[in-house]
């Protein structure tokens, strides 16, 4: 394998001397120019960036002949193909290479001090200054051609050969007059029989195999590696395993294979879930690695073994890998290195505060907000953007853990916001813009929630962590589930990429939620054994992350108090409380929580119990500005006062919150508070005189409202609270004296049940 | 032609090649046997029967040619017990033979306390031998040391490989000393340490054979043979080797070593005497005649007939090849070195050569493609890197020339054409240093090379260091003495040192020697566009070194000859085929081209920078001599061939001054 040189570097080689040469029209240079540069840019993140679609691989020739094929050239009667062509085979021997590597010199605007040679060039020729681009692959090129042993230059001609061999019908029709073996002159003359021999000899077999796949050289090998870890590091992707093959393949016939294959495996490893080979791969990387790089770059071999170790849930390993990598980086005073340790062991500890705490961390600096201070001016003093943006948005998601304050939160985004503008730090977009929904999330404007996961998916797709855009989709899938919309959710889920998510954490992610969706729904159907098996999935599931946890407890609480086991899930609720006060948790899993006693006591009759509760909750969501669980503990509260008889208090409150609700999309809420409104009403209709016109305004004020409240029962497939409604109504109808009707609404409830829960005797039972 | 032996002679012939095959595969001489394979396979099959059936179990031949009245070599009956006897052991020492294990090899018949004569405490068995002729007198000194061996009953065969193998181990070990190429250790003053004892063996073994009246089969004396000419004693060498082939003609690696040690044409036919008389010989002499560059019509002759036996052998058409080469015929030389390369593709043997002549063709793309051809047949022949460097070195990318020519000789330090390239390229790189040292190593092991001595003296020449670039100059006009550009660095060293009689002689053997050699260019090509330009037949001669000689004769103020000369150097214009070798490269003329011959324009090149010099100081030496008319004639052409135009129109301006003033 050639370091460097390839035969399609030999045609970007011949077009560029096209170009030189004044032979490309105006109307081609602009496509012929970028075609050259699109296949010459170096491979930095800046231009992976830029453009986000996989680096051409060495450019085939049909690459070459559909760029040049339909230009006409600016030599009358031939097409710029036909120049090209002309170029190519003019190369017809060994040393012809030689030569027209050589020649490349008369291209290029003479150095002062290295006299020109005799070469006459011509006066239409453009001359490429020697730090162009252009000027700058040429003699790259060159130098690479004289660095080359003598085989190599055979192993590039024979390759030459094989590349360009499909242009020879187009060749041989626009020159007639060719010999029968063009591809070297030097088997010119000689007879059949030895002429075959000597090819065969010279060639192998290998000549005009046009199977043959082009050999890349270990410069484009390494390109696509490192386009391969890019992805790997900053997005998370994995290669589908054809490609994987491919690959191979592709880098199997070179012995010297870059070291970053290592890394690469490691990378893919690690995804992948595969916790042996990822630590195997990281350390047969370094062990290579450790000849050409110096001991500096040891804690980067320690960071990357801690961030390892930490995902796959070895804490007390990573924590100590992390020490040791900031101590090394404190002595060799990488100041970018020490930073992004200190700020990865930070959000350790807050992602998992058990685990740090009993793999025996102790936070470095006093407070946490002390760290971020630290990390900030660190991050300015060296400017490192990078750090700081993502510092601050660690920040920003502290502050809305602590429910400390949105306009805070608000700050701290509008400036990591600004800084990836302004800095193109593409990968912090993606959780900018999560957080920025989240912030909305809580402040309960759902819809402009929403509309950031879309634009992170629309727009910032591709050159965003892979994870930001699952996260996304599966907020905006929740969302969905949230208003009822259950088809639109499985277009969410079933929307990301599964080549994407190749990752083993992420497919967790994503199947966990996808369950947890089905859960509920399932709960709202009454489909017990479904939900059981589900929820028993859930909780034995692998995924690590909290928020699927928390989500996963709530909905197990949700399960057996729909089963009636009121007293486990009494039990449940204090257990998930207890450990959220350990890890120090967001306020607005505390409040949910709070949420969720209250109404369980209201549930098994004893309501009063749970009014200091319900009023806390409001209290500190009304604080935080949750505004969501504002509405649901109001609403709680609203119902411990209507059993109370306070239903004037009750409805008051129900009617300043019921609007904002209605704008939170959240449709089982909603019906609930509609369904306590009428509780509400229904209530006050009995302080009503009996048969007075109040009393039938009030009444009919809450079937209206018992009506709306069915409506989104309905909506979310709520089959209890379908029920309920209609339970209502047959007592509203009772009450008005309506019996007919109220007869009717009854048996439409027992269809309904019946419907239901016939086939399910189980769930009929426990639904009482 | 074929038909010059009967087919009696043809199966003897060919008894005896298979033979040599055995024989030499069996004492491990591959190069030999591949050889006497080749050699054998290159007669043409006239006889189904005698081909077809019994090649594959040759050694067994005896039963199938009950018709033909072979001469066999005589089977010793003691020996062939003796064979018999140590057969197993004997297999076992050549697989490790065949295994490069040399000293295990070696230990398997010697006893393990061979005497080892440290080469400190006396200078060889050459020293001694000088003057005793036969060595006698060294036996005492080796049974000093240890008590006489007995080797009785050791057979010949099985003495041979261990003392062989023996050989091959020491030389390895000098190898390995030696380190780097041209590095510090590398100055060949590390000797093969076996050498003593191996001879010292052998001494005694001939003794007692001889006192016995026996021989050593031809084998071992072509052992002692080499051993002698390792230790520098080469003499002695000559007379072993010479025993050897009188014994066996048919090994051929006894009659390279013979031929390496002929130096001069001189002293090979004296050696001619002694020879036998045998197809070996014609052979040898041959390549020996090839090896001196004497391209004489007799061995050409004689080469048709000896190919008359062989039609189909490869060594002998690239002898004819190298023969051309030497004369200089080119043309010749490549087209044959082209047919050779299309037959057999795969033979890399000699092909450094046609890479030599395609240098000096400048036929790029051919050497360009020979080079790969070689390098996808094998990369690390030493062959293969000297066709590699000479493709850099036409390319002017003379540090990858010399990394393959290092290379090369990493291979093969005995390499020899390697040498001299590689002395070529650092004399372009001007480390003159190094390229004396290649050459220096060069003609150490060839004292035949020519192109290094030139080389040698042009290297010296480049350091002002006349009198010794003229003694080297010397050395390759005596190996060489139909070479008109090694007579022209002869003279011009001559010149430098003052010698200015020497000088003009040294320049008038050139001017011979060019008209001598371009005749007999002309004679032995056939056709072919350039080479009708070839001669300066009919009396053209190089008029650079007319102008040269001029020169000189000015320097002694005769005039008279001077002008003289000038006018010849004029004349050369006439005939138009006159010749200008300035835009000569230095390169060309190392290869021993005589480049005025190489690259000439059919027609002659007229007016050239030397004769119009020559024209300039005639105009001037008639200007002089008041011969106003000549002087502004010759001025006049001056200014029409647009050479050193203002001069001449100074000169004409003096002229009409002149004549003006006469007026």
């Amino acid at each position: 394998m050639s370091r460097y040189l390839t035969p399609s570097k030999i045609g970007l080689l011949a077009l560029v001397a096209l170009y030189c040469d004044s032979a490309v029209p105006n109307r081609a240079i602009i496509p012929t120019l970028s075609f050259v540069t699109s296949q010459l840019a170096p491979s930095t993140s800046l231009s992976a960036d830029i453009t986000p679609n996989k680096p051409e691989s060495a450019a085939s020739i049909e690459n070459f002949t559909k760029l040049t094929a339909n230009q006409i050239s600016n030599v009358p009667g031939r097409s710029l193909l036909d120049l090209f062509l002309k170029k190519l085979w003019a190369i017809d021997s060994l040393d012809a290479l030689h030569g027209f590597f050589h020649g490349l010199n008369s291209y290029l605007v003479s150095s002062s001090d290295q006299a020109r040679d005799e070469v006459e060039i011509p006066s239409h020729r453009l001359l490429l200054s020697r730090v162009s681009p252009f000027g700058i692959f040429v003699r790259r090129a060159q130098l690479e051609f004289i660095r080359m042993q003598f085989h190599d230059t055979v192993h590039l001609w024979i390759s030459f050969l094989a590349f360009r061999s499909p242009t020879e019908a187009v060749w041989r029709k626009r020159n007639p007059t060719v010999s029968n073996n063009p591809a070297d002159a030097n088997l010119h003359g000689l007879d059949l029989a030895s002429n075959d021999r000597l090819k065969h000899l010279c060639y192998g077999s290998s000549i005009y195999n046009e199977d043959e796949q082009e050999k890349p050289s270990s410069e484009d090998v390494e390109r696509v590696l490192e386009y391969h870890l890019d992805r790997l590091q900053r997005l998370g992707n994995r290669i589908p395993q054809d490609m994987k093959d491919k690959f191979s393949t592709t880098l199997s016939p070179s012995a010297s294979t870059s070291n970053l294959v290592h890394f690469v495996s490691f990378f893919d490893a690690w995804r992948a879930g595969d916790y042996t080979g990822a630590f195997e791969s990281l350390h047969r990387y370094f062990d290579y690695t450790t000849q050409t790089r110096d001991k500096s770059y040891y804690q980067y071999a320690l960071l990357h073994m801690a961030i390892l170790q930490a995902d796959f849930g070895c804490f007390s390993e990573a924590i100590a890998a992390m020490n040791e990598t900031i101590a090394t980086a404190r002595e060799n005073q990488d100041v970018s290195c020490l930073n992004f340790s200190l700020s990865w062991l930070n959000h350790l500890s807050k992602a998992y505060p058990m685990e740090m705490k009993r793999a025996g961390y102790i936070a470095m600096v006093g407070s946490e907000k002390e760290g971020f201070d630290f990390l900030k001016s660190k991050a300015i003093e060296t400017k490192t953007w990078n750090l700081l943006s993502s510092t601050l948005l660690s920040q920003t998601k502290l502050t809305l853990a602590a429910g400390d304050g949105i306009p805070e939160a608000l700050e701290h985004l509008y400036q990591s916001s600004h800084l990836n503008m302004t800095h193109h730090i593409n990968s912090n977009v993606g959780t900018q813009l999560l957080l920025q929904s989240s912030v909305y999330g809580r402040l309960g404007l759902t819809y402009l929630a929403d509309a950031y996961c879309e634009i992170l998916m629309d727009s910032y797709a591709t050159t965003s962590p892979v994870e930001d855009a699952v996260r996304a989709s599966c907020r905006r899938a929740y969302t969905a589930t949230q208003s009822g919309m259950y088809e639109e959710a499985t277009v969410f889920m079933g929307k990301v990429n599964p080549t994407l998510h190749r990752t083993l954490k992420l497919h967790q992610y994503h199947t966990s939620f996808s369950k947890l969706l089905r859960l509920k729904l399932d709960l709202r159907r009454r489909n017990f054994p479904a939900a059981r098996y589900s929820l028993h999935q859930l909780e034995s599931g692998a995924s690590s992350e909290p928020e699927l946890d928390f989500q996963t407890d709530l909905l197990e609480i949700q399960f057996l108090q729909a089963a009636g086991s009121f007293s486990a899930a009494f039990d449940k609720i204090e257990d998930s409380n207890h450990e959220l006060r350990c890890e120090n948790a967001d306020v607005h899993q505390h409040i949910h929580l709070l949420v969720l006693k209250c109404l369980l006591l209201s549930r098994v009759g004893k309501p009063i119990r749970g009014f200091t509760m319900a009023l806390r909750a409001a209290a500190v969501s009304y604080r935080a500005k949750l505004l969501p669980a504002l509405w649901e503990s109001v609403g709680a509260m609203a119902n411990i006062l209507s059993s109370l008889c306070e239903y004037g208090v009750a409805r008051r409150l129900l009617d300043a919150v019921i609007p904002q609700a209605l704008g939170g999309k959240d449709a089982a809420l909603c019906a609930q508070l509609y369904l306590w409104q009428a509780d509400a009403l229904a209530g006050l209709a009995g302080q009503e005189a009996h048969g007075s016109n109040g009393q039938a305004a009030l009444l009919s004020e809450a079937e209206g409202y018992i009506d709306r409240a069915d409506y989104y029962f309905t909506k979310i497939q709520d089959i209890r609270g379908e029920c309920d409604t209609l339970g209502k109504k047959a007592t509203i109808a009772r009450k008005r004296g309506d019996l007919k009707l109220a007869q009717d609404w009854a048996e439409r409830y027992v269809t309904l049940y019946q419907e239901q829960f016939e086939h399910d005797p189980k769930g009929a039972v426990e639904f009482r | 032609m074929a038909s010059g032996l009967s087919d009696n002679q043809i199966a003897e012939l060919q008894y005896h090649l298979q033979n040599s095959v055995q024989g030499c595969t069996d004492r491990c001489l591959y190069q030999s046997a591949k050889w006497a394979a080749e050699l054998l396979n290159s007669i043409p099959l006239h006889d189904e029967a005698n081909g077809s059936d019994t090649d594959p179990d040759s050694p067994m031949s005896d039963g199938t040619h009950p018709k033909h009245n072979l001469t066999r070599t005589p089977v010793d009956p003691f020996e062939a017990r003796r064979e018999r006897k140590e057969h197993h052991k004997f297999l076992l020492a050549k697989t490790y033979f065949d295994c490069r294990e040399f000293d295990r090899c070696a230990g398997v018949f010697l006893p393990h306390t061979l005497p080892r004569i440290p080469s400190t405490t006396h200078a060889s068995p050459s020293a001694k031998s000088k003057d005793k002729g036969k060595a006698k007198a060294k036996a005492p000194s080796a049974s000093q040391s240890s008590p006489p061996l007995s080797l009785e009953d050791v057979s010949q065969k099985a003495l041979f490989l261990a003392l062989y193998a023996k050989y091959l181990s020491g030389e390895e070990r000098k190898d390995e000393e030696s380190e780097m190429i041209l590095g510090p250790a590398d100055g060949g003053v590390t000797m093969n340490k076996e050498l003593n004892g191996i001879s010292a063996v052998l001494d005694q073994w001939f003794q007692e054979r001889h006192a016995k009246q026996l021989d050593g089969g031809g084998w071992l004396e072509y052992l002692y043979g080499i051993i002698l000419a390792k230790g520098k004693n080469e003499e002695l060498a000559k007379h072993w080797l010479l025993r050897s082939v009188n014994i066996y003609p048919f090994n051929w690696g006894a009659w390279q070593e013979l031929g390496h040690l002929i130096n001069t044409a001189e002293e090979l036919d004296p050696i001619t005497e002694l020879l036998p008389r045998n197809i070996m010989t014609f052979i040898f002499h041959i390549h020996t005649s090839q090896e001196l560059a004497l391209c004489t019509e007799q061995i050409h002759a004689s080469l048709t007939q000896v190919q008359s036996f062989f039609p189909h052998s490869m060594f002998l058409q690239s002898q004819r090849a190298l023969l051309y080469y030497h004369s200089k015929d080119f043309d010749e030389s490549a087209s044959i070195f082209s047919t050779i390369l299309q037959t057999d593709p795969y033979r890399l043997d000699g092909l450094d050569s046609y890479s030599n002549c395609l240098y000096v063709m400048e036929s790029r793309p051919k050497l360009a493609f020979l080079a790969q051809l070689a390098s996808q047949i094998d990369k690390f022949r030493p062959e293969t890197c000297c066709i590699i460097g000479n493709y850099y070195s036409i390319l002017s990318e003379h540090e990858k020339a010399v990394m393959y020519f290092r290379r090369a000789l990493t291979l093969d330090r005995n390499f020899l054409s390697a040498w001299t390239l590689m002395g070529h390229e650092y004399v372009e790189m001007k480390n003159t240093h190094a390229a004396l040292e290649s050459y220096r190593r060069a003609v150490d092991a060839n004292r035949k090379d020519y192109r290094a001595w030139y080389g040698m003296g042009q290297t010296y020449e480049m350091l002002e260091m006349n009198s010794y670039a003229l003694f080297y100059f010397q050395r390759a006009a005596s190996l060489r003495p139909f070479d008109a550009k090694i007579w022209q660095a002869v003279g011009s060293s001559f010149a430098q040192v003052g010698k200015l009689n020497n000088a003009i002689r040294a320049y008038k053997r050139a001017l011979v020697a060019g008209s001598y050699y371009e005749g007999t260019g002309t004679a032995t090509s056939s056709f072919g566009s350039e080479k009708e330009s070839h001669g300066l037949g009919g009396g053209v001669l190089d008029p650079e070194c007319l102008y040269q000689i001029a020169n000189l004769y000015e320097r002694m103020d005769d005039r008279g000859e001077c002008a003289a000369y000038m006018e010849l150097c004029l004349a050369q214009e006439e005939p138009a085929n006159g010749n200008d070798d300035l835009d000569e490269g230095l390169t060309a003329g190392l290869y021993g081209a005589n480049g005025s011959s190489a690259n000439n324009p059919a027609q002659g090149s007229g007016v050239t920078a030397t004769t119009s010099r020559a024209r300039m100081w005639l105009a001037k030496f008639e200007f002089g001599r008041g011969n106003m008319g000549r002087a502004n004639e010759l001025a006049n052409e001056l200014c029409q061939d647009g050479w050193e135009v203002e001069e001449a129109k100074a000169l004409q301006r003096d002229i009409r001054a002149r004549e003006d003033v006469d007026r």
